[in-house]
């Protein structure tokens, strides 16, 4: 069990925190918005990892730098966190680079 | 080609979702423009932090695929089907995140919040208001 996989996830999540929190681009501005837009990103990457699944084109492995815990069949704690992860970093970039061409306009 | 028929209607759902965010982003003059920009800014970046960290995934052995569920064509070691997930996220995003913000009222609750204006009038004053 090593939870390298785990940390470098939370640790990047925990960047793109501090970066909305310093720039306010997304939770920090806009909490409900941010959380709905997370929620049905994940509804919608955890749906499409399960139909790989049970078509057999995502498999498990056994990695050294991963827990091995499993929240179901193939699909392990990690990729939870990355889906999490993806969807929010997604967010943070729309939010930035919106930012950067609203402060552009005003130049 | 299992990997890319299955990838087919989220791809599809995506798109809905990024046409119906253009077409609300399209009600305000100059903002398709700031739209289409921040979604390909955002695609471009995915993209290439796919093709970096996919293939750091796939060599940590993380997970592989199905030998007969994929085409075969691979960048490196993750495989082409991969970069649906990067290209899906900012389409639904994009939209979602257009969709979700309230409609232009005039009101917008971050200025009442002066103190903090203060430091931060030129970054937190830009764009559209918000209403959480």
């Amino acid at each position: 069990m090593a939870l390298i996989y785990l940390a470098s996830l939370a640790a990047s999540t925990g960047c793109m925190v501090l970066l909305d929190y310093r720039y306010r681009l997304a939770f920090f501005r806009a909490p409900v918005r941010t959380l709905v837009a997370l929620l049905a990103g994940l509804v919608f990457f955890i749906t499409w990892d399960a139909v790989g699944i049970s078509l057999g084109v995502f498999r498990h492995l056994d990695s050294v730098w991963a827990s091995g815990i499993l929240l179901a069949p193939e699909f392990p704690l990690e990729e939870l966190f990355f889906l999490t992860f993806l969807t929010y970093l997604t967010l943070i970039l729309l939010a930035g680079a919106q930012r950067l061409i609203d402060a552009r306009g005003r130049r | 080609m299992t990997y890319l028929l299955m990838s087919l209607p989220f791809l599809g759902v995506s798109l809905v979702v990024f046409f119906i965010g253009l077409v609300r982003a399209a009600r305000v003059r100059g903002k398709a423009r700031r739209y289409l920009v921040s979604y390909a800014v955002t695609t471009a970046a995915l993209l290439g932090l796919t093709a970096v960290f996919d293939n750091v995934m796939m060599a940590a052995g993380f997970f592989d695929y199905g030998r007969e569920q994929i085409s075969g064509a691979r960048f490196i070691l993750m495989p082409l089907e991969d970069f649906f997930y990067p290209i899906a996220a900012a389409f639904l995003l994009a939209g979602l995140w257009q969709f979700l913000q309230p409609s232009r009222s005039g009101h917008d609750p971050e200025r009442k919040d002066s103190a903090h204006a203060a430091t931060h009038r030129f970054l937190s004053d830009q764009g559209e208001p918000e209403h959480d």
